[in-house]
């Protein structure tokens, strides 16, 4: 098993169980995601974008398998490294490069920005801005479907780090106690901001807290998206059995800093560390699988990325066309006035 | 060096006095111990002097009310100049002051900027925005007016009263082509701007939203224009002093405040009721017609019977010290000192001196007391230490015939003895009638601290102590 | 049949005499049978009926799905509010003490209140938080206080201050119906208060002032329970001659400004008052608002009154002197009225 931060330990991806358009849309999610964080970190190196940038680069696999388990009808919550949410769940390259610009084309009209993406449309209850604060969101997302009885469930992504907030405590206890049909999705990726596992909880799992609620939970790799996918289909199963909350823990790794592409350049990690996970790139795994095995061939694989690439062009020069926000309008949206 | 003069605190009560009028004159070279100013307190007016020698400089107007160690006034030496920032000063030390708070903005001069400039004083106006709004839409001049707001401030009655005054026989004229239309707003410090530059605001026109003059509009103005002499406010109206007359409006301010004040706080606050106790007085009369054969020529001084009142009740409050206390904060607290108020009717109101510790005194010294203090009543000169702490009150309208009444207890006092004129009393030996001389005391009391039982043994002990007066001379 | 009050309306009064605490229950009976997504959650809301039996018998009409005990968690609860709100349903959240708003502030004032804002306006919470506020019972630093600055500040939120049964019914059907996050402050002194509450469902809109008593010579306007303590000063000041308008502004965010200045403007003189600390409280939004808008209608300074700036002390005698009262209230009118 990987053990997050530290050397990757696992062999290789499994792809058992998954037929090719499986696979396919694994795939699919983790390119749209590697790619957008691509391009936005370039934007944001060159200087054009305003504000943050948490970027989700390397853990892909974690958003790609958990979202491949949803439906449009299912909500998660994310954090404030939430792109890659967005995009695995469904969001559209042109009003997400839009928000980043600020532009009233964006998911926000301008008014959120890169922490606050969104679209209920497709179940993406928001990225959030607060550590921890997601987490009893979705519980009330999941308690929404449990009282209308709609077959729906929440998912809710949070990291190592917020598993030391007491929301983290006080929404799984809550969940557990009310028996709501929630998926919490922690993504291990060894750092909470600069500060390694080891110097901010004592556990190596964070799954193991589970236990204190009398929550089922398992550990996966979070550099697998064909892992990710078969464990978070396990607690998806059992919360639209009316079984209740689990948690999965995926161990990842985050390839940028925690803001912005280099970050503060003061070196909390080694290149070695850093070199060691990126030799377990998810994708490059789920592509070399896949071949090796014969399910898919490589021509498969660069058509998505170029067609990725193409969207993404498309939607930087359609962002960069927006109209910017009327501040005139700034009161817009403060309050629901119409009935 | 630049010497402050601050407004005096004369006695431990006083929270504001009043500049009636400032006797140094601008320029004017005073030395020390001139009289600078008369001032108003809520009891008395007193000549305040200069404490140094110095060219005087008043910083403060005729008519405004300040509280104790406000800056009001400078004395400069040579050309020296008043020090920059006289109005801060003032806030500072207003902010100081007990309950400064709500005595709001201040009636102001601006050092005059050049001492060819003394003695044509110009005045920031204190007047509320609603009262220059009523002003302004009914053509009332409001430098015409006195103040009776927070601070002297003029407030939106002010000028109702004024425009009552004026009455139907004289319209409200309409507001001159000159005086600021309605609508036309000016800033605090716009109008501060403008006194300084000596613009003229009514001939200014604003730029500003709605009208509204900004500074840049008094500044074009005033290049415009070569600073013109500004229009010394007008002296507060003098007083008549021919007294009350129908149709004329008399303030409630000054003494007459006060007693409004302090009269209707008393009703407001107290349980208050009234005894009234026939005293017989025979011997009393009979004993003073002999002290004034025997100490004819000898200055001693024949006590009054309100004296034999203010000598009686000083022992009766001894034995009923409920009366010679004071409520406060849900407590009776009675005094360890009988200090003995003595009302004295003035002109334009009544004062109260005080007799101190009028128990340990002999009625000799009470009647030398209250002859002196009644004569500083009517002069004016009484003090205001003179006129505080009283902690029982007597009060006589014996001399105009008055027999019963119901005088009101001083705030903060519990009991007030009321003397009446003496008369023609009876008692009855069996069937014979028998000529006495009675009079009629009223004891006001407060019935929180004293019952009407305790309150009528108190009128025994001075019944009792009038009707033997040698006890009265004795110690 | 469901009354929604016009703006000046004067309410019909039966004669019904209920408390403020059954009057702010029997809104929440009425509006859960109209509305099937309306559903109460908090700590001891279910099976105890409230600490303040806010929620007496709703359990045996509306059952354990409706009416949901939860941990002691504040922060999830108010969440779990959040998510579900945003999902479309109506949670009526409850509190307990307004003290406790203090740990679970970043649900309240970061999610609820500004998740439209920062989606674009593509969500509603319409989310009720219930808190009990107020001093005067001897509770403490911790369980008396009046924080409705706090959060009158904070964009997005709606705070309702209800001041007699009328109104904590009629605001509490406004909040529960209205599609944005409320805080719905009840003041603990006032629970048992009686007064009159019809019996039909009738919604008092939000941002509009009640004139509790008209007046000339000054305005008092009053927050929650000092409502109660303006009118009874009003009631001793008029056997004084003096003419006392007290206006409620019932919610604080939206502010009824225009009655305030409209009295304001009547008056000449405005003394306001809560029980809330007077530094950074509303006192000091209102006059300024004032002064923006009637400046040139004032005689004097507006007056605030409130608490002193510590927190409420323990001791009757210290918290009898902190909190505001009709004595105090009576004392400013006749500061701002005095003339020499």
């Amino acid at each position: 098993m990987a053990k997050a931060g530290g050397t990757p330990t696992l062999e290789a991806a499994t792809v058992e169980g998954l037929g090719a358009d499986e696979l396919l849309d694994l795939h699919r999610r983790m390119v749209r995601i590697r790619v957008f964080e691509t391009e936005a970190g370039t934007l944001m190196e060159a200087g054009e974008l305003p504000g943050f940038l948490h970027l989700y680069v390397g853990q892909e696999a974690v958003a790609a398998g958990a979202m491949a388990t949803l439906t449009d009808a299912d909500q998660i919550t994310s954090t404030h490294r939430g792109h890659g949410h967005a995009v695995a769940k469904g969001a559209q390259f042109r009003p997400m490069f839009a928000e980043l610009f600020g532009r009233l084309d964006g998911y926000c009209r301008g008014r959120g920005g890169s922490m606050h993406i969104n679209d209920l449309s497709i179940g993406m209850l928001g990225a959030n801005g607060i550590v921890g604060a997601g987490l009893p969101i979705a519980v009330g997302a999941a308690f929404a479907s449990w009282y209308r009885g709609d077959g729906s469930i929440a998912m809710t992504f949070f990291g190592d780090g917020a598993s030391n907030i007491g929301t983290f405590h006080e929404a799984a206890n809550m969940a557990a106690v009310l028996k709501l049909p929630v998926v919490f999705v922690c993504e291990n990726n060894g750092y909470a901001e600069f500060t390694p596992q080891a110097r901010h909880m004592l556990l190596e799992d964070v799954a193991d807290r589970a236990a204190s609620y009398g929550m089922p939970s398992e550990v996966c790799d979070g550099m697998d998206a064909v892992a990710v996918k078969l464990a978070v289909a396990r607690s998806v199963e059992r919360a639209r059995a009316g079984d209740g909350p689990s948690m999965v823990e995926a161990k990842t790794y985050r390839y940028y800093d925690h803001q912005g592409v280099k970050g503060l350049r003061i070196p909390y990690r080694t290149q070695e560390e850093i070199d060691a996970w990126k030799k377990r790139d998810a994708i490059e795994l789920l592509e070399a699988r896949a071949v090796a095995d014969g399910v898919l061939g490589k021509d498969v694989f660069e058509k998505v990325w170029a067609q990725t690439r193409a969207d993404a062009e498309d939607a930087i020069a359609f962002a960069k066309a927006s109209p910017e926000p009327d501040p005139a309008d700034v009161l817009l949206n403060v309050y629901t006035t119409e009935a | 060096m630049a010497q402050e003069v601050l407004l005096p605190k004369l006695g431990l009560t006083m929270e504001e006095g009043t500049i009636l009028e400032w006797v140094a004159q601008a320029g004017d070279v005073v030395k020390s111990g001139d009289i600078l100013l008369r001032l108003a307190t809520d009891k008395v007016d007193v000549d305040v002097e200069a404490e140094g020698d110095g060219r005087f400089e008043p910083v403060a107007a005729e008519g405004a009310t300040l509280p104790p160690g406000a800056l009001i006034a400078w004395l400069l030496s040579g050309d020296e100049q008043a020090p920059a920032g006289p109005v801060d000063q003032v806030a500072v030390a207003l902010l100081e002051a007990p309950a400064a708070s709500d005595v709001g903005e201040l009636q102001l001069m601006a050092p005059t900027a050049t001492p060819a400039a003394a003695g044509t004083p110009h005045g920031r106006l204190l007047a509320s925005p609603n009262a220059k709004r009523v002003a302004r839409e009914t053509g009332v001049e409001l430098t015409a007016l006195r103040g009776t707001g927070p601070g002297g401030r003029i407030v939106s009655e002010d000028v109702e009263e004024e425009l009552a005054r004026r009455g139907a026989a004289a319209p409200v004229p309409a507001p001159s082509v000159d005086s600021p239309s309605p609508g036309q707003f000016v800033s605090p410090l716009v109008r501060r701007q403008a006194t300084a530059a000596g613009v003229d605001l009514t001939t200014v026109r604003g730029t500003g939203l709605s009208g509204r003059i900004r500074r840049a509009d008094v500044e074009a103005a005033a290049a415009a224009v070569p600073a013109a002499p500004v229009a010394a406010a007008p002296a507060p109206a003098s007083a008549a002093s021919t007294g009350p007359r129908a149709g004329q409006v008399v303030p409630l301010t000054g003494m007459r405040g006060a007693i409004a004040r302090n009269m209707h706080a008393s009703l407001q606050e107290m349980a208050q009721l009234t005894h009234g106790f026939e005293a017989e007085v025979g011997a009393l009369l009979a004993l003073r017609e002999q002290l004034k054969v025997e100490w004819a020529g000898t200055g001693l001084r024949v006590p009054s019977i309100n004296d034999f009142v203010v000598r009686a009740a000083g022992h009766a409050l001894l034995e009923h010290p409920m009366l010679n206390a004071t409520v406060r904060d849900g407590a009776i607290h009675l005094l360890e000192q009988v200090h003995v108020g003595v009302a004295v009717a003035v002109p334009d109101g009544l004062l109260v001196p005080v007799v101190r510790d009028a128990d340990r005194r002999t009625l000799v010294s009470i009647a030398e007391e209250t002859r002196a203090l009644a004569g500083a009543a009517r002069d004016g000169t009484l003090t205001l230490p003179q006129m505080e702490g009283a902690t029982f009150v007597v009060t006589s309208l014996g001399s105009y015939g008055v027999d019963f009444f119901t005088p009101v207890v001083n705030p903060g006092n519990t009991g007030i003895l009321g003397v009446g004129r003496v008369r023609d009393g009876v008692r009855w030996e069996g069937d014979v009638p028998h000529r006495t001389s009675v009079l009629t005391l009223s004891l006001s009391f407060d019935h929180r601290a004293v019952d009407g039982a305790p309150a009528a043994e108190f009128l025994q002990s001075v019944s009792g102590l009038l009707a033997r007066p040698l006890l009265l001379l004795a110690g | 049949m469901t009354a929604t009050l016009e703006k000046g309306a004067t309410p019909a009064r039966t004669g019904r005499q209920l408390t403020y605490v059954k009057a702010y229950n029997e809104a929440l009976h009425q509006v859960m049978r109209e509305d099937e997504d309306v559903f109460v959650i908090g700590e001891d809301v279910a099976g105890y009926g409230g600490v303040f039996h806010m929620y007496d018998g709703l359990l045996t009409e509306f059952g354990p799905r409706r009416m949901i005990d939860t941990p002691i968690s504040e922060a999830a609860i108010v969440g779990l509010g959040v998510g579900a709100a945003s999902r479309g349903l109506r949670p009526v959240v409850d509190i307990m003490f307004m003290d406790f708003l203090a740990v679970c502030l970043d649900q309240v004032v970061n999610q609820a209140a500004k998740m439209k804002f920062m989606f674009g306006g593509d969500v509603r919470v319409p989310l009720v938080i219930t808190v009990a506020s107020g001093a005067g019972l001897g509770a403490g630093a911790q369980h008396s206080q009046s924080l409705e600055a706090w959060l009158a500040h904070t964009p997005g939120l709606k705070v309702a201050m209800p001041s007699s049964a009328y109104d904590a019914k009629g605001l509490m059907v406004t909040a529960v119906r209205d599609d944005n996050p409320v805080i719905m402050m009840l003041n603990k002194k006032l629970l048992g208060a009686k007064g009159d509450v019809p019996e039909e469902i009738y919604a008092i809109p939000f941002g509009q002032a009640t004139t509790v008593r008209e007046g000339s010579d000054v305005t008092v306007v009053a927050l929650g329970r000092m409502a109660v303590e303006a009118a009874a000063a009003a009631e001793q000041l008029a056997g004084e001659g003096i003419s006392v308008e007290v206006i409620d502004p019932r919610t604080v965010q939206p502010l009824d400004t225009d009655a305030i200045v409209a009295s304001a403007r009547k008056t000449n003189r405005v003394v306001v008052v809560h029980e809330a600390v007077t530094f950074g409280g509303l006192g000091g939004e209102i006059a300024a608002q004032i002064t923006d808008i009637a400046f040139d209608h004032l005689d004097a300074p507006v007056m605030r009154i409130g608490a002193p700036f510590s927190p409420v002390p323990f001791s009757p005698k210290l918290e009898n002197a902190y909190v505001p009262d009709r004595a105090a209230i009576a004392a400013g009118c006749r500061r701002i009225l005095e003339r020499s």
